[in-house]
């Protein structure tokens, strides 16, 4: 009888803990795995690891003062001890963990068989959603279809190959299986990976077959071109027609991914979208102007490349001036004698303006000269054309990091300009040519659309890539699309002087996190990257 | 199979001392009377028979110095007959037998037989035993005299104690238990301190010794305690003297004793003192023109100011005029201020032979240094011990806390980065809360009225009652049944304008949490001497169970700042709600065996199982053994013509203690959890789950820790000179380490029974009389300690930790970095360009000389954070009535990573001090200190500036007292002594201006205080 009751004394109770064996056994405990499987997605996308990955290290971007991977921006010095990479590394693999176990434990959920295909696909596109992230970054890296059980201490080098021989099975069975549409803003839906299947099928080299998937999207998906470039970046306008997937934030902090003891103990630092801040030029310090939420907290992070700014033809793309702000307006109680609140009190331009012009202005101007070397390196990375797309009016104070906004991961004009780039490859420059107008059509000032039309022999995969900084600058795609393309080390060396010298070819793989390194026991068979330490 | 037998063996222990003391209890409360009736009959003979003519005896008892005793006690011999001398020593007794023997006893003093042989007078004079000897220590389930003990056993009475005012126990014996490093916490009010005994075992979890408080456990705060309610401190350090309490025992046990009643005359002691404190030793930021010349040389550097006349294109206008009016800003000055702190305690013990009870009513108020940063402390005790028969005793130790603090969080940090540009006030005197029309909050925001309150209010009662039966000669029995209750709330508001909520909407959170731990335990002891041969039997069952519950909700948006917290179903948004459950439970069985053979050869066994509910079912019992033995040598015969030595004992043990590193926190190691995520569709919340990084391990043990001790113990020249020198050598293995698990795999780490750590140290103690006449006195006690700890084995096999900063052959605690040796120079300018550096910028050390800098190959162990040796030096003056105390702590060797050092922002931006007269590289100063200033950042290796030598020596306690003579004192007030004291008045430091005793954090700055307090006695 005692060994009986001290039996039960040492028996561990534990009601506030729950176990994947309790939770995942029914549809409604299985739905919260689903709902955590997308979570992982808001790790990279909308926060400053995924940029300083997805955006930074290209021809368009390089370090502001405030920028704290200038290792990933300029590739001075970056190594395995890099927390951006390690953090996504790890959220991406964890991830795909969570993919796996609910992919394995689906049938023990007690769904109906419609409910458990759609949230199968779900979890398979996720997978693959993770998985090419991770293939793309860090290539022949370790691999697998299955929860990881227990304690594993191993990983192993799979073939890029087989990633992608996952990623195609998977993305297909969630075309097949996912609804058109959804209720749940921010779920995927049928078109979403499809939309991403033609974008692997491009990364692939599998032209024909991303033509197709592209086309599929554009005919059948519902999705439509705004007229407006500029209204693209309205937060009151967010989920618009031409948006085919984004990763969704709630103005309800609460829902959102910061770190909380109680609500997320293993959140994000900053939770939410934190664009807004990465981008905008240092303005506070500017004669007129104090800190406000319109205008944004000025993390400064990233300064575009000369290069990026001579992209543009402001003339007659409307995308200039819908993406970048130039022009600060006097909001301070203490200005310069002459200069009024509404007076422009900052003015940012990538022209030169001489110096005699500017001295006869109340307000403060930065153009090229004072901004660029001749060189095209950064001079001044305090004060900067501010890339305005992620900027968040609505947040509720003016040190607020996380922003509700959403970000766009595939816009409708991607499938134009995957279409276009697989016929330039294909050879097929008119047809090239026709979905690059597409594009350049809606992106031209009212009455400029003839000036924005090119012609099939413009169609050079240069101009292609460069038709993507000018539509898609900033939003987390670029060091993809010019990886694919290999043109990453090319385009550094040509167009971005702060990075030309650092620059490598092992680049085009990150190097493995080196907690990784350390921590798996078979280390003979899993080691760094080439060309890292 | 072994752990088949490990397993069956203690649960038949314990379940045998279970039912044989229950038995005992049964009988004791069934058949008193007749136990007791047996005691009467044995006495009754012995009166018979010797029974002749009654014979009045009186007398004078005296010291050796001729002083007079009172409250000897004087028996006769064999029977109860006796009585207690008066305050002049007298005594006066009624004997029936004039060929008796009258027995002298009196505490601290050897006792005095004396032959009455028909006398009527007896005079005697009672010689001080020698006291070190004759001490009763305090070991885990019992006591035992110092001369006994087998083990190394720190011992601290209760005067040592009371003797400088602390408002921690722990904290007024830094210094004084060799063998622990005892340092504050900060100087936040009511923060505690931190202990390690003999170093740090445990890499992952506590290194936290357990205490044991009046054969309790005790879970709560040690500053509940009340210092002057102390009787002693006994500190268990090795694994003979631990083992005894199993898994719980390898980072040492702390057991206090609380004061007792006392029989005779009820005495009043009366402890007071207030004392003003502030901040000991803080760096200052740069003022004025320092913080202006800063910011030019930064854009200088970046070619963008030349002189005074582009201020403009770095100053925005307000500053401009700042600068132009000579408007600078000190928020240091404005947030430091003068604390104080007050402790009143009464202490009233009483009794009878049969009821002995010790009252105390302490009341403690603490002011920090910054305004609202404060504590009250209401504690009171009651300890009562009642023999309600011969066999029969029981009695209750109790203290109830009350705590009420209020947390100000720290605004040095915003301090020390806003800019000291501009005025921090605007002429109303309400504060500028973004001053200058900067993005800086201000540091004095939070001092608005009603705008923050984070307030704690917590109760702590621990209550013991026991049992205590001694049904015949030499046995004990004693059921202890203890409960430590603690309940705590913290609420906290912090408005929109406040430095953490920094604009955004008024937060307001309230948290709840109970623990009631409950500890059952009984002792049987038995003591048997056949000739010369001395036994002492243990036997322990003991069950604890702790439960804590916590519910927690937050809200934000309150309608009326005045609500602070109360209220929060009109929160408006945010509003989170949380509830938390933890229990673990502990059985287990212990034994002792102490055999001594003439008080010349001492022999100590113990053993404990423990069963927990924390391990899985392959690992739940676990066995901790131990053995020490002991030779007096000074009991040899052939010692006893060494006059001058009067006492060595040489000790050896072996034992093995465990560790459980986490505690409470994390009751369910062995579980895999799941833990949430928020998410949602579009604004539709859709609550996630998802694996825990952190995977649970079924074959999760203890932390186990091998001491091997060996100690002597030695009195000199009288006992003029007395000490204690312990080496130890204690190899942990089995440490609970949360092992990185690759990140591929999805899961973050694990816990895993793996690595080991080295500690090996030398202790010693040494307390000598240097002067002693008739009016001075003056005592010394030194005490040294010397620990090497190292990490032996870690997970990542074959290779360092360098993530958690773990490497093989070091302690805990290293930093590990890069290595500055310097500034660039500009005649270094093309040596600096290969590692991409210009002058002015940080030279660091190319370790492996291949031209470039990495953090594989050019990051090292710069030092560690564990001093290579700390010791006190204790002084005592007696001088009449005077007496003078100076007590000297140093901690020698480590290094601190002092964040003040690496405060200052080497772009020069706005908002952003700097350390005051930094001495940063120029052109024109061409110093290797700091960096040069450079207003577009890309500045390296900044973290190599705030590494530094955290040695220090302090003088941590001066006090002076006077005892104020007799004469005047009446025969009302029996003592009065008067008495100043200062902490940390001086200090030896390479420091200037910061307290390496911080440890490196710029909050809350350590203290020095002066206060004055009064004992009196009634």
């Amino acid at each position: 009888m005692l060994s009986t009751s001290c039996k039960k004394a040492l028996t561990p109770y534990n009601p506030a803990g729950l176990t994947a064996e309790a939770v995942f056994t029914t549809p409604a405990g299985f739905e919260t795995l689903v709902n955590a499987a997308y979570s992982y997605e808001r790790w990279w996308y909308g926060k400053e690891e995924g940029y300083s990955m997805s955006e930074m290290g290209t021809d368009i971007w390089t370090s502001g003062s405030g920028d704290v991977f200038p290792d990933l921006n300029r590739y001075v010095n970056l190594q395995g001890s890099n927390s951006a990479v390690t953090l996504m590394w790890q959220q991406l693999y964890a991830g795909v963990n969570l993919c796996n176990a609910g992919i394995a434990r689906i049938d023990g959920a007690g769904y109906s068989a419609t409910q458990r295909n759609t949230r199968l696909a779900e979890l398979q596109f996720l997978r693959a959603f993770y998985y090419w992230h991770i293939v793309e970054t860090w290539g022949n890296v370790h691999f697998t279809t299955e929860e990881s059980l227990g304690i594993v201490t191993t990983a192993n080098r799979t073939p890029v190959e087989v990633f992608y021989a996952q990623i195609i099975k998977d993305l297909q069975f969630a075309v097949s299986n996912l609804p058109p549409t959804t209720s749940d803003y921010g779920r995927v839906t049928k078109y979403a990976a499809e939309a991403f299947l033609s974008r692997v099928y491009l990364t692939r080299g599998l032209n024909k077959e991303s033509i197709n998937a592209a086309n599929d999207v554009i005919k059948n998906g519902g999705y439509t071109l705004l007229t407006n470039y500029a209204d693209l970046w309205n937060m009151a306008n967010m989920q618009n027609k031409e948006v085919i997937y984004a990763v969704n934030y709630s103005a309800n902090l609460a829902l959102d991914d910061a770190k909380d003891a109680i609500l997320y103990p293993f959140g994000a630092a900053r939770g939410g979208n934190n664009g807004h801040l990465e981008f905008i030029m240092k303005y506070d310090d500017q004669p007129g102007m104090l800190r406000d939420i319109a205008n944004g907290r000025p993390f400064n992070r990233y300064m575009p490349t000369l290069f990026l700014l001579n992209l543009f033809n402001d003339a007659d793309d409307a995308r200039y001036d819908g993406s970048f702000k130039n022009v600060w307006i006097a909001n301070s109680t203490s200005r310069p004698a002459g200069m009024n609140i509404g007076d422009t009190a900052v003015f940012v331009t990538k022209n030169t303006v001489p110096l005699a012009t500017q001295a006869t202005k109340v307000y403060r101007t930065y153009d090229r000269v004072k901004m660029y070397r001749t060189d095209g390196s950064a001079l001044d990375n305090l004060h900067y054309p501010t890339l305005s797309k992620f900027l968040d009016p609505t947040r509720p104070d003016i040190n607020q990091v996380a922003s509700a906004r959403d970000v766009f991961v595939i816009r409708l004009p991607e499938m134009y300009l995957n279409a276009a780039e697989a016929e330039q490859k294909l050879g097929n420059l008119d047809s090239a040519a026709y979905y690059v107008n597409i594009v350049r059509a809606r992106a031209a000032k009212p009455g400029h659309t003839t000036q924005m039309r090119v012609t099939s022999a413009q169609m050079t995969l240069d101009f292609i890539l460069d038709e993507r900084a000018r539509e898609f600058a900033g939003e987390q795609i670029r060091w993809f699309d010019l990886k694919r393309n290999n043109k990453l080390v090319d385009r550094i060396k040509a167009d971005n002087p702060d990075a030309a010298n650092n620059i490598q070819a092992f680049h085009l793989l990150r190097p493995i996190p080196q907690t990784q390194l350390d921590a798996v026991t078979n280390r003979d068979q899993f080691k760094q990257n080439p060309g890292y330490q | 199979m072994t752990q088949d037998y490990k397993r069956e063996i203690p649960a038949n222990l314990r379940g045998w001392i279970l039912k044989l003391s229950m038995l005992l209890l049964i009988c004791s409360t069934l058949c008193p009377i007749e136990l007791h009736a047996t005691n009467i009959v044995k006495n009754k003979p012995s009166r018979q028979s010797t029974a002749k003519a009654d014979l009045n005896i009186t007398g004078t008892v005296k010291d050796a110095e001729g002083q007079t005793l009172p409250g000897v006690s004087v028996s006769l011999k064999g029977t109860t007959t006796g009585v207690t001398t008066d305050a002049n020593g007298h005594y006066s007794l009624k004997v029936p037998d004039q060929g008796g023997v009258l027995v002298f006893s009196f505490i601290g003093y050897t006792t005095v037989e004396e032959v009455i042989n028909g006398r009527s007078t007896i005079n005697t004079v009672m010689k001080e035993e020698s006291k070190a000897l004759s001490e009763v220590v305090v070991i885990g389930y019992g006591t035992v005299k110092k001369r006994d003990l087998t083990g190394s056993v720190a011992s601290i009475k209760g005067e040592e104690i009371g003797k400088v005012p602390a408002q921690n126990i722990m904290e007024s014996l830094q210094g004084k238990i060799p063998g622990a490093d005892i340092t504050r916490n900060s100087g936040q009010t009511g923060s505690g301190v931190s202990i390690t005994l003999r170093g740090n075992r445990s890499i992952g979890g506590t290194n936290s010794p357990l205490f044991i408080v009046d054969g309790a456990i005790y879970f709560g705060n040690i500053a509940d305690l009340v210092p002057s309610d102390i009787a002693s401190v006994d500190v268990l350090k090795d694994a003979s003297s631990t083992a005894i309490y199993g898994s719980r025992g390898a980072n040492g046990v702390i057991i206090i004793t609380t004061k007792k009643g006392v029989a005779g005359k009820a005495t009043i002691d009366v402890n007071s003192y207030y004392g003003i404190s502030k901040a000991s030793l803080y760096p200052k930021v740069a003022t004025g023109l320092d913080a202006v010349t800063l910011r030019r040389e930064a854009y200088r550097t970046a070619g963008k100011w030349a002189s005074v006349a582009d201020d403009p294109k770095i100053f925005n206008n307000a500053e401009l005029a700042d600068i132009a009016g000579d408007i600078y800003t000190n928020y240091q000055d404005l947030l430091l201020h003068r604390g104080n702190q007050e402790d009143h305690h009464i202490g009233l013990s009483s009794g009878s032979e049969k009821t002995k009870v010790y009252t105390a009513l302490d009341y403690y108020r603490e002011e920090g240094l910054f305004t609202m940063d404060n504590i009250t402390r209401y504690s009171g005790r009651v300890n009562v011990d009642h023999t309600i028969n011969s066999i029969l005793k029981a009695g209750m130790q109790a203290q109830i806390t009350y705590n009420n603090q209020n947390v100000r969080a720290d605004p040095l940090n915003q301090a020390n980065k806003i800019s000291p540009l501009g005025a921090a006030f605007n002429p109303d005197g309400s504060i500028i809360l973004y001053p200058n029309g900067g993005s800086s909050i201000n540091p004095l925001a939070d001092e608005q009225p009603g705008v923050f309150a984070n307030n704690v209010t917590g109760n702590n009662t621990l209550a013991t009652t026991y049992l205590e039966l001694t049904p015949i000669k030499g046995l004990s029995i004693r059921s202890n049944f203890s409960v430590n209750f603690q309940n705590s709330r913290n609420g906290i508001y912090q408005g929109a304008n406040t430095i953490a909520r920094n604009g955004a909407v008024a937060r307001s959170n309230f948290n709840m949490s109970t623990a009631t731990n409950v500890l059952w335990e009984n002792i049987i002891s038995y003591h048997k001497e056949i000739g010369a041969h001395t036994f002492d039997l243990t036997g322990v069952s003991s069950y604890q169970n702790r439960l804590t519950e916590a519910s927690g909700e937050q809200g934000d948006g309150q309608l009326l700042a005045s609500q602070i917290y109360y209220g929060l179903q009109g929160a408006t948004s945010g509003i989170v709600a949380s509830s938390g459950y933890i229990k673990e439970t502990l059985v287990s069985g212990a034994g002792r065996i102490n055999y001594g053979y003439k008080g010349r050869y001492l022999l100590t066994l113990t053993g404990r199982s423990d069963g927990s509910s924390k391990l899985g079912d392959s690992h739940k019992w676990t066995f901790f053994p131990s053995a020490a033995a002991a030779w007096h040598v000074t009991e040899e015969s052939f010692m006893k013509n060494v006059k001058q030595l009067d006492d060595l004992k040489l000790r050896v043990s072996y034992g093995v203690s465990g560790n459980d590193p986490y505690g409470s926190q994390n009751a369910y190691p062995i579980q895999s959890l799941l833990t949430n995520v928020p998410f949602s569709y579009g604004e539709t919340s859709a609550p996630g789950y998802t694996f825990n990084p952190v995977v649970g391990n079924p074959d999760l043990s203890w932390e186990k820790s091998a001491t091997l001790d060996i100690g002597v113990d030695f009195g000199l020249f009288n006992n003029r000179v007395s000490g204690t020198i312990d080496v130890y050598d204690t190899h942990t293995s089995d440490l609970l380490l949360p092992r990185i698990l690759p990140l591929s795999t999805g899961h973050g780490s694990t816990l895993q029974n793996i690595g080991k750590t080295n500690n090996k140290g030398i202790e010693i103690s040494l307390s000598t009389v240097n002067v002693k006449s008739k009016d001075w006195k003056w005592s010394s006690t030194l005490t040294f300690t010397a620990n090497k700890e190292k990490i032996t084995q870690l997970v990542t096999e074959g290779v360092n930790d360098i993530a958690s900063g773990y490497f093989v052959g070091q302690p805990v605690g290293v930093f590990y970095d890069y290595q500055k040796i310097g500034i660039w120079q500009t005649s270094e300018a093309a040596q600096a360009a290969v590692y991409g550096q210009t002058p002015g910028t940080i030279k660091v050390m190319d370790q492996n000389g291949d031209g470039k800098i990495d953090a594989v190959n050019d990051r090292v162990i710069l030092g560690n954070s564990k001093p290579k040796w700390s010791g006190g030096f204790d002084n005592t003056v007696k001088y009449k009535n005077w007496d003078l105390n100076v007590y000297v702590y140093a901690r020698i060797g480590q290094m601190i990573n002092a964040n003040s050092l690496g405060f200052n922002n080497y772009q020069g931006t706005t908002g952003n001090a700097w350390a005051a007269s930094l001495d940063y590289w120029t052109p024109e100063n061409p110093t290797n200190a700091y960096p040069r200033p450079n207003s577009n950042g890309g500045l390296q290796y900044i973290s190599t500036l705030t590494y530094t030598d955290g040695s220090f020596a302090r003088i941590r306690d001066i006090s002076l007292g006077y005892t104020i003579p007799k004469k005047f004192t009446g025969t009302f007030l029996k003592g009065l002594r008067v008495y100043a004291n200062g902490k940390n008045l001086f200090t030896y430091t390479k420091l200037k201006d910061y307290d390496p005793e911080r440890g490196g954090s710029e909050n809350y700055p350590m203290t020095k205080i002066v206060l004055v307090g009064v004992n009196a006695s009634f």
